[in-house]
């Protein structure tokens, strides 16, 4: 059974394309829920225990950094390891977010070995996952 | 001439396309489709400098668009219903990697949420002498991208 993971970003066109792609990497992924905001996120969180995030940074309603400061404050969010799925690219945003405290970043448009790269410590990949690099080329994202 | 930053725009905008939905500027410029339905999608920036980036195409681009992204086909109901909501990311994508490309990484900005709207007949489009407009033609669809310096969408 794959660990489950949470994906927070308001479009939901976004939220398909990664589920997709994680499959295309051959991460080892269970549950998979959806929310289009830090606060519909906050709600699934209280009813869902997840292994790892992805959150988007500009989101309506209670975006990113709000959400991820809101889960620091919080014992039993704090540790949930959360990749930031990002357009933006600034060095000194990375840091603020760093200093918070994520686990990775990774700025779209992103390539699905780069996902791989970052969840496959987290999630690990399924033991019959053949996306090599060749494969992962091959991915939408 | 085409000041630097729309040249820039232009670059951003065919490089995403591409690399996010396999989609390609064609080169040949043709007239713009008057019998369709267009998405205009705006989205701005805040920070040391503020721009605003708008977005004219037909709406089978959106539809193209989602499909390409969602890896289904245009005929799919998906594909109209998600056109939208496409348009949208791709701009914000598309904005995000404009500013750092024409202000840098070392400064923060703030992007709004990009907005769309329907539009039932086709957008005035400005000609080709305006200097802040970029009039490309992808897979057979119009579009045109605009870029105002020094002005944000008023939506947050």
């Amino acid at each position: 059974m794959g660990h489950s993971i949470l994906i927070v970003d308001d479009s939901t066109v976004i939220r398909q394309m990664v589920k997709k792609t994680m499959d295309i990497a051959g991460l080892d992924v269970g549950d998979v829920y959806e929310a289009g905001n830090g606060i519909e996120a906050l709600a699934t969180l209280s009813d869902h225990p997840v292994a790892v995030m992805l959150v988007d940074i500009n989101m309506p309603t209670m975006n990113g950094i709000q959400l991820l400061t809101r889960m620091k404050k919080n014992d039993r969010l704090q540790h949930i390891p959360i990749v930031i799925v990002s357009t933006e690219g600034s060095k000194e945003r990375i840091k603020e977010l760093e200093r918070i405290g994520i686990f990775g970043y990774l700025r779209k448009p992103f390539q699905p070995e780069q996902l791989r790269d970052v969840l496959a410590p987290l999630l690990g990949v399924k033991e019959n996952g053949t996306a090599d690099d060749d494969d992962a080329d091959d991915g939408l994202f | 001439m085409e000041p630097l930053t729309t040249t820039t725009l232009t670059t951003v905008f065919s490089d995403v396309l591409g690399d996010l939905a396999f989609m390609f500027s064609d080169g040949d410029e043709i007239d713009p489709s008057p019998a369709t339905l267009w998405l205009e999608t705006t989205i701005g920036y805040k920070g040391p400098a503020t721009g605003m980036l708008k977005l004219w195409c037909p709406s089978e681009f959106g539809v193209l668009l989602a499909a390409n992204l969602l890896g289904i086909d245009p005929e799919d109901d998906d594909a109209e219903s998600k056109a939208p909501d496409a348009v949208r990311e791709f701009m914000n994508i598309v904005c995000g990697q404009f500013v750092t490309a024409v202000h840098g990484t070392e400064s923060v900005f703030d992007l709004t949420i990009p907005a769309t709207r329907t539009l039932d007949q086709m957008p005035d489009f400005l000609g080709s002498d305006d200097e802040w407009a970029s009039t490309l033609t992808v897979e057979g669809h119009c579009v045109q991208l605009t870029y105002t310096p020094g002005e944000s969408a008023d939506h947050p």
